[in-house]
């Protein structure tokens, strides 16, 4: 089988990612390492997160990213019509993470859980906002992704700029995919 | 030049297989289960998941070279330092 020497999408968001990733994997570590020194004060935190809202937020980013493989696939084809569609349905599954995101934040506020609560919501609240902002962020790359198809700016020889988000989108899925059970599961 | 891509089949297959994998660590969740084996094995099944997004979502899967790897090895770094936190923690 050939191999491509450079992986889809353009080779500069690729180098985006790769930092990106690398901010996270501190974040992690950091996390990790704090939390072996504070084991019992970061288990009963942990129990007060809703890890049925954490499942649905999971299953949405993962869906989004399958929806986002649906519209490249469909671009490849020609099938602008339907790469829309598909980038659309992967909007929306984005706009249910941040909905649900912001109830948890909301129900932690109302309960008077802030990041000075202690060391548990500090990094709580920080790695779960920086990573809403990347969904932010990939929902307006994904958003201009939905305006260049419909404007037919892609076609099946030329959709590198959609490949280019949706790799984006990727990144911010693996991410979540390892906060996951950092966050919420792993004790 | 196009990139080659991964079937559409693969992927939905590999997007199940992400569904109950998440499922069975909110499980592990939900019933409380703790310690470092457990605790190890939900952040092994988060690398797999990890590693076939990068494979079949983002087409490493067709590329060579060092490119190839360049998700599994972002893996192996959170998960190096995620792990030795929790063996010096003893999980729990």
């Amino acid at each position: 089988m050939l191999r491509q020497k450079t992986p889809g999408g353009d080779l500069a968001i690729w180098i985006f990612i790769i930092a990106e990733l690398l901010v996270f994997a501190i974040f992690f570590a950091t996390y990790a390492f704090t939390r072996a020194n504070h084991v019992e004060m970061f288990n009963n935190s942990q129990l007060t997160l809703d890890r049925n809202l954490a499942l649905l937020n999971t299953l949405s980013l993962i869906t989004s990213s399958y929806f986002a493989v649906r519209a490249v696939a469909a671009m490849r084809e020609d099938k602008a019509q339907q790469c829309f569609n598909w980038l659309i349905a992967a909007l929306l599954m984005g706009l249910v993470f941040l909905i649900v995101k912001f109830v948890e934040y909301n129900h932690h506020y109302s309960h008077g859980i802030n990041m000075r609560t202690n060391l548990f919501y500090m990094f709580y609240f920080s790695l779960t906002f920086f990573h809403f902002m990347h969904v932010v962020m990939g929902m307006v790359i994904l958003s201009a992704n939905a305006f260049k198809t419909r404007a037919g700016n892609y076609t099946a020889q030329n959709y590198t700029g959609l490949e280019t988000g949706t790799n984006y989108w990727h990144m911010v899925d693996i991410v979540w995919i390892i906060l996951f059970p950092l966050i919420y599961v792993m004790r | 030049m196009q990139q080659k891509t991964t079937g559409i089949r693969p992927c939905t297959l590999v997007y199940l297989l992400l569904m109950l994998l998440t499922v069975l660590t909110w499980t592990v969740g939900v019933m409380g289960l703790n310690g470092l084996t457990v605790a190890l094995l939900v952040l092994g099944l988060s690398l797999i998941k990890g590693h076939l997004i990068g494979d079949y979502y983002m087409g490493l899967k067709l590329v060579s070279g060092a490119w190839r790897w360049v998700i599994v090895a972002w893996l192996i770094i959170p998960g190096v330092f995620i792990s030795a936190a929790f063996y010096i923690s003893g999980g729990g």
